[in-house]
């Protein structure tokens, strides 16, 4: 009795949760807005009127699911203090349905909705993969497949987005011992602004579709189908929580952070954060003017893009990879800090080289800035242009490789422990790697003339996001599983994810590459069979759903550890972290005794500690 | 109190004056583009108005000083 | 037994809203985080302009000739920009009132200013977009702008440009008005007032981007059309 009773409760408090009176908003103001800006405005500036509408659709999705609540009534004049823990009355779970203010509440609220993005997007992935597996058309026709490896494009990007503001938010006031961030409500509100812009790019594949893929160049973008706009918008709204989210990671690492805690005394993935978070909020702008513009001249009828009518083309793709290159940057550093994070843990040694490695995060931000173009080697820029960006794309080799270095020599004759997180961690090194050393050979103008839109460059790219961010942030997963739930996940199944997912992961990039190289080109539903890459299309394909199943058994893992596995000391991983010295999960205000640094932070095998609890005198 | 109301005075007579140079370098920016339509001197002329904007109306030094009211 | 839970009760909660207080970062922090916050909103949307007046380069060149920019309205172009340095100064004197405690000339000088902005918004979307295609003149000065949809990358620009500082405008007039309506109910002291400082610095920075965009599309190159 008492068990259906809270079974229909859960469900209500779902039903009513945020996300649904949020959708619900996000339709009504859709639907009103575009009606009423129809009435204004003449008939041939009706997808105009359908943009303004979406907008004014995230507005009411932010209003109803009571994201913006306490700026009104602050506009209002009311003093609104921050609200902590779950509405009265309600179970602790609840907190994750509403906006709430915590970070790690919205680290977790990130976590898993890039999760569920992520699962998405690989649903794409697998059905146009097996569409791939046999030359002709069996499944899809071509509007269909376009538009697949579109939204695979965008969502992954999103969901890569999340992951990244997941790992931002739980961990970094954990690492500096803040008690939260420094703009608690921005933070709801950088989370929850991303929930419309992932269904708007959902809306865009019921209505039409677009077969641009994640780019979104024109002129082919300003004739596409009208799913094209909702694409264009839901990735625009995704930038501002970008925006806000790393702002607000910036002010927090500045202000906030434990007393003795110098740059240089900071937990490594913190740099990365850093570094991160710089790309995130400048880069962030230019991209929302790309797709300004190309939206204005969809939509209006302006000029930028057509060179028909005297625009131009190119300027687009300037503006479009100004961003798009720096934010591999933002996926890949702190999938970089994690890894950086993790390996003394477990290999027991000192973190070799921590200055560096922390300077080489700002070095790849900077220099990510600096080699957009190499996009664009083939798209009828000057020559001079290619080469100068041919050598600045050839500079990243260097503090990347500062990274590997400090890697391979922080493993050297260190005690490694093999638990499955530091199983990923090194999967996500030799996989990095693939992706590293065949970055090069696309950097440099000669080959990529003939490399350039070929499978190879989809080979390259899938390794370095594999590589940069999805292991690394798995290992984090599995590594702070215990600090989010209190609970231990399932050693076993752990492992068999890491044994199914990095062969598969290594079958499925050289094959590829090795297809890319025989000629098969990215973005082609279709490819000749006199190619002879069948097998390594079929190849690709199994191990895509090789890979699809072992995340499915990650999810499994979390889901089923969160209730019965056995409850954890409170340092399973003999951490010097300061997030691992308190009790798991983690109390509201994170530290209740503040703490001081003393020391550095991974002198593992030396006996010097690195914080210390400050005593509170009286109490 | 006197004291404070000097301050004010003084506050306030700045302010006026950033304006003024303000004015006066838009219209030195008017003049250089109609006689000598000098994109540098135009480049100089932004650069000057927008640091006296954010050094005098901004208070950028604000980030830095550790005085706050 | 009751008594004790609910002493009990109130007890934890003191202890709760004590705990709660303990750790919210004191003012002085919270302000340094507040100003580095805004300012760093304001160099991420230097890249959202700069990219805007980069656009406007590499459109309005034309090869052989150099910089170009279309024909508009002198007169209006001059009078927007006064207007908006103008209310640049009136929030300096508001906010400079409101340090010194005299609220009265702070929410005068706030309203003077919103409504200065309001004025630029008209004269920058009403007079030189033109929106209600209207015309007339003032002493053989045409008061409506002339550039239509299908003046090519010359509308194309001068409408993104100045439709996003429009809308930054838009924002500040509403943040300015919001302040003075929470400074007329005696909110904010010369000791705390960071709502009036943090909008006077928004409203400065628009002027700061107006600063730039004013001779990128009314000054620099030749007329060209």
């Amino acid at each position: 009795m008492n068990f259906i009773r809270n079974l229909l409760l859960g469900l209500w408090y779902i039903l009513t949760s945020s996300y649904i009176k949020g959708l619900i908003g996000q339709a009504l103001f859709t639907f009103l807005g575009f009606q009423f800006l129809n009435l204004l405005l003449p008939d041939n500036l009706s997808e105009f009127s359908l943009m303004i509408g979406a907008i004014i659709g995230v507005i009411g999705f932010l209003l109803f699911a009571g994201v913006l609540t306490d700026w009104l009534l602050w506009i209002g004049g009311k003093e609104t203090p921050l609200k902590h823990g779950a509405r009265e009355g309600r179970p602790e779970w609840t907190r994750y349905l509403g906006p709430d203010v915590n970070h790690k509440v919205i680290g977790i609220q990130y976590g898993y909705t890039s999760l569920f993005v992520l699962l998405v997007g690989g649903l794409f992935a697998l059905i146009f993969r097996l569409e791939l597996a046999q030359p002709g058309m069996q499944l899809l026709d071509y509007q269909q497949y376009n538009t697949l490896f579109s939204a695979h494009g965008i969502v992954m990007i999103v969901s890569i987005l999340l992951g990244v503001g997941a790992m931002l938010n739980y961990l970094v006031p954990l690492m500096i011992g803040a008690s939260d961030m420094s703009f608690p409500r921005l933070n709801a509100f950088s989370y929850w602004v991303s929930i419309p812009a992932i269904v708007l790019v959902l809306t865009g594949m019921a209505v039409g579709g677009w077969d641009t893929g994640w780019v979104g160049y024109p002129t082919l973008s300003l004739v596409g189908p009208l799913g094209t706009m909702f694409f264009l918008l839901g990735f625009y709204i995704n930038g501002i929580s970008s925006i806000a989210g790393s702002i607000n990671v910036l002010v927090t690492t500045a202000t906030l952070r434990a007393p003795g805690m110098s740059l240089f005394r900071m937990p490594i993935f913190v740099w990365a954060a850093l570094a991160t978070s710089l790309i995130q909020f400048t880069a962030t702008q230019t991209i929302a003017v790309a797709l300004t513009l190309n939206l204005l001249e969809r939509a209006t009828g302006l000029v930028f893009f057509n060179p028909a009518q005297g625009g131009d083309p190119l300027l687009y793709q300037h503006l479009f990879w100004f961003y798009s290159h720096p934010v591999v940057y933002v996926f890949v550093l702190p999938g970089l800090g994690i890894i950086s994070e993790l390996l003394p843990v477990f290999a027991r040694k000192p973190l070799f080289g921590y200055k560096w490695i922390a300077l080489s995060s700002l070095g790849i931000a900077l220099v990510g800035f600096l080699v957009w173009a190499h996009h664009m080697f083939v798209a009828g820029m000057s020559d001079t242009l290619r080469i100068v960006f041919m050598i600045s794309t050839l500079f990243v080799a260097i503090p990347t490789g500062v990274k590997f270095f400090s890697w391979v020599a922080t493993l050297w004759e260190g005690k490694i422990e093999l638990s499955t997180p530091m199983l990923f961690v090194l999967g996500a090194i030799s996989v990095f790697l693939i992706g590293g050393i065949t970055g090069p050979i696309l950097g440099t103008v000669p080959t990529d003339l003939h490399l350039h839109d070929s499978y190879w460059v989809v080979g390259h790219f899938h390794a370095t996001m594999f590589g940069g961010f999805i292991f690394p942030f798995f290992a984090g997963l599995y590594y702070w599983y215990p600090k989010i739930t209190g609970h231990m996940y399932k050693e076993a199944l752990g492992k068999l994810h890491f044994w199914l997912m990095v062969p598969g992961f290594w079958v499925m990039s050289f094959g590829q590459m090795s297809a890319g190289i025989m000629g098969m080109n990215r973005r082609y539903a279709d490819y000749d069979p006199a190619l002879g890459i069948e097998t390594q299309q079929v190849l690709v394909t199994l191990a895509a759903f090789v890979i699809g199943w072992s995340v499915l058994i990650m999810i499994y893992n979390f889901i089923a550890s969160a209730r019965t596995e056995p409850v954890v000391s409170m340092n399973p991983w003999g951490s010097r972290s300061p997030e691992w010295q308190i009790p798991s999960p983690a109390p509201e205000f994170n530290y209740d005794v503040p703490f001081e640094v003393v020391g550095d932070p991974y002198d593992y095998g030396l006996d010097k500690p690195y914080i210390r609890f400050q005593v509170v005198a009286g109490d | 109190m006197e004291k404070n109301a000097d301050w004010k005075k003084a506050a306030q007579r700045l302010g006026m004056y950033v304006f003024i140079g303000l004015m006066v370098l838009t219209l030195i920016e008017y003049a250089v583009s109609i006689y000598l339509n000098s994109t540098v001197g135009l480049f100089i002329t932004m650069l000057l108005k927008s640091a006296l904007i954010v050094y005098y109306f901004m208070h950028v030094y604000r980030l830095w000083r550790e005085d706050s009211h | 037994m009751s008594a004790t839970t609910a002493e009990h009760a109130v007890e934890h909660a003191v202890e709760h809203a004590h705990d709660a207080h303990s750790h919210v970062p004191p003012y002085h922090v919270q302000l340094k985080s507040n100003r580095m916050g805004l300012w760093l909103f304001f160099i991420s949307e230097i890249f959202l302009f700069g990219a805007l007046f980069a656009a406007r380069f590499y459109l309005w060149h034309v090869p052989g000739v150099g910089q170009t920019r279309p024909e508009l309205s002198q007169e209006l172009g001059l009078l927007a920009t006064t207007v908006l340095l103008v209310s640049s100064y009136f929030v300096f004197r508001g906010e400079t009132a409101m340090e010194h405690g005299d609220r009265s000339r702070f929410l005068n000088s706030y309203m003077m200013a919103a409504l200065l902005g309001l004025v630029f918004f008209v004269a920058v979307v009403v007079m030189e977009w033109n929106v209600f295609g209207l015309e007339g003149s003032i002493a053989g000065i045409e008061l409506f702008g002339h550039l239509g949809i299908d003046d090519g990358v010359y509308a194309g620009v001068f409408y993104a440009m100045t439709g996003m500082h429009a809308l930054h405008v838009i924002t500040g007039v509403l943040l300015l008005l919001f302040v003075w309506n929470r400074g007329r109910k005696g909110d904010y002291s010369p000791e705390r007032h960071w709502g009036v400082e943090g909008c006077a610095l928004y409203w400065h920075y628009v002027d700061v981007v107006w600063v730039f965009f004013y001779p990128a599309l009314y000054l620099i190159g030749t007329p060209w059309h």
